[in-house]
């Protein structure tokens, strides 16, 4: 701590949050949006996990250095720690499975564009490579290694019909605004057009509402 | 490894999410501050005030080393007035939520301004600050949140107060817990049959946007499968009218656009 983060905590004009809830906020948000969106999203680029990781290790060194301490005050802290750290990684465990469900669904989807594998996560693209690679030779040598050549590809796009099934991005979704902004939805009669207030919660479709999600004026719920 | 749950979060999840609501506490004993991984926690010196997030706060309440200050809006009164908002006043839509905290603005001394305002100014703040705050992080449970306004968690953290902070709320409202509970159970039902009565809404749902402003986490958790399997069912069912329109209305674009261009020359 040096004297700017003094002055900047005595200082009633500057009111930035600490990075610390900034981070809470932001991996709660992801996680919700996760749980929520109807196609996989980006992988925070700003460095939110490699943070949010370093962090939960320092937080288990603590606890192992603080479990030898045998006074109750500390005694009572470490709970406190304890209970924080496990609700912490609960949100991020649940964050990476509800990913995992995603690329699991519709692996050779999030493989085929360079575009869509940049959403991934290094570690999520190396398991996702291959998880698919083991299936696939799976496949081979049980079934379909005795079927003609042409016909032992996944991802056979002939005749029209994509083999590769890809998420329904016109799925409804619950978005709340997080500042003023106008609302532009398709609908089966007709298409909407609206000014939202901030905090209103609206339904529409997920293609329409990732605009607004991307551009952080709202957020899902 | 991978989440075996449908899209759209859990009641558990939900209530997960509502534990992180700040409330108020008066301590009963000192407590340095501790460093927790969403930051450090205020050091608690009674007999002065302290916000703390729901989960932190039910366990110092039931160590007894802390009261709860209820918020505001669940005293009887601020209840009943929503209630009375509820049916008589705006007897189709849910009640307002709380208003954005509101902050100086450091650029005019003297003026007020809103998170998510429009002012551009105000925008290009906030991306210096970081990601704009939302339920659950905003301060809508604290003893200083406004009366007569439900937040986004209020049944959860109204359920969680009463379940484990039962006496607190009780020496707040100088009323028994019973009156309390049975304006909650009212308020749920009207509410309840708001989000129900919507859902005739929903069945010729043609348009693409429908506005529920201030239902709670809860409800919509409550009613999220049978809403979101309407829509849906409704957009198949009507996909190729919907195809048919937009190739007319491209159609009919079109020959504006030549119509125009003939009335240019």
């Amino acid at each position: 701590m040096d004297i700017d983060d003094i002055l900047r905590e005595v200082d009633p004009t500057f009111h930035a949050i600490p990075q610390e809830k900034r981070d809470l906020q932001e991996l709660t948000r992801a996680w919700i949006a996760e749980r929520s969106a109807p196609e996989l999203l980006p992988w925070p680029a700003n460095g939110l996990f490699e943070r949010i990781n370093s962090n939960i290790k320092h937080q288990i060194e603590k606890v192992e250095e603080m479990t030898g301490d045998m006074d109750p005050k500390t005694n009572f802290a470490l709970i406190v720690i304890q209970t924080e750290l496990e609700r912490y990684r609960y949100l991020v465990r649940s964050y990476l499975r509800a990913r995992i469900a995603k690329i699991d669904r519709h692996t050779l989807h999030y493989l085929s564009t360079d575009a869509l594998r940049s959403r991934l996560s290094e570690m999520e693209l190396a398991y996702a490579t291959r998880h698919q690679a083991l299936l696939h030779n799976h496949y081979l040598s049980s079934f379909l290694s005795s079927f003609p050549p042409n016909l032992q590809n996944l991802n056979d796009a002939s005749a029209g019909i994509s083999m590769i099934e890809a998420p329904d991005l016109e799925s409804a979704v619950f978005i709340r605004l997080l500042k003023d902004a106008s609302v532009a939805a398709r609908g089966v009669d007709e298409d909407d057009d609206a000014e939202m207030k901030e905090s209103d919660i609206v339904i529409l479709r997920w293609s329409d509402a990732k605009p607004l999600v991307d551009a952080g004026s709202a957020e899902l719920v | 490894m991978a989440l075996p749950l449908p899209p759209g979060l859990t009641h558990a999840e939900v209530s997960f999410l509502a534990e992180m609501e700040l409330v108020t506490v008066v301590p009963r004993q000192r407590l340095e501050s501790i460093d927790l991984l969403g930051g450090k926690t205020p050091a608690l010196r009674p007999p002065h005030r302290a916000d703390l997030p729901l989960w932190l706060a039910l366990l110092l309440k039931k160590q007894r080393r802390a009261n709860i200050v209820p918020p505001r809006w669940l005293h009887p009164s601020s209840l009943a007035e929503i209630i009375h908002r509820e049916t008589k006043e705006t007897p189709l839509a849910f009640s307002e939520p709380p208003p954005a905290p509101a902050r100086a603005d450091t650029a005019n001394p003297g003026y007020a301004h809103r998170q998510g305002g429009q002012q551009h100014q105000r925008q290009q703040e906030q991306e210096q600050d970081g990601p704009i705050m939302s339920a659950p992080f905003r301060p809508s449970c604290t003893a200083d949140a406004p009366a007569g306004y439900l937040p986004y968690h209020w049944l959860e953290v109204a359920e969680a107060l009463l379940a484990h902070a039962g006496d607190d709320v009780a020496s707040l409202a100088a009323s028994s817990l019973g009156e309390v509970r049975g304006l909650l159970r009212d308020l749920v039902e009207v509410r309840a049959a708001k989000m129900r009565s919507s859902t005739a809404q929903l069945e010729g749902f043609g348009g693409g946007l429908m506005l529920l402003r201030g239902v709670g986490a809860m409800e919509l958790a409550e009613s999220r499968g049978f809403v979101l399997g309407v829509v849906d069912g409704v957009r198949k069912i009507g996909a190729s009218a919907e195809a048919a329109r937009r190739e007319m209305e491209e159609e009919r674009g079109g020959e504006e656009g030549e119509s125009d261009e003939e009335m240019g020359l």
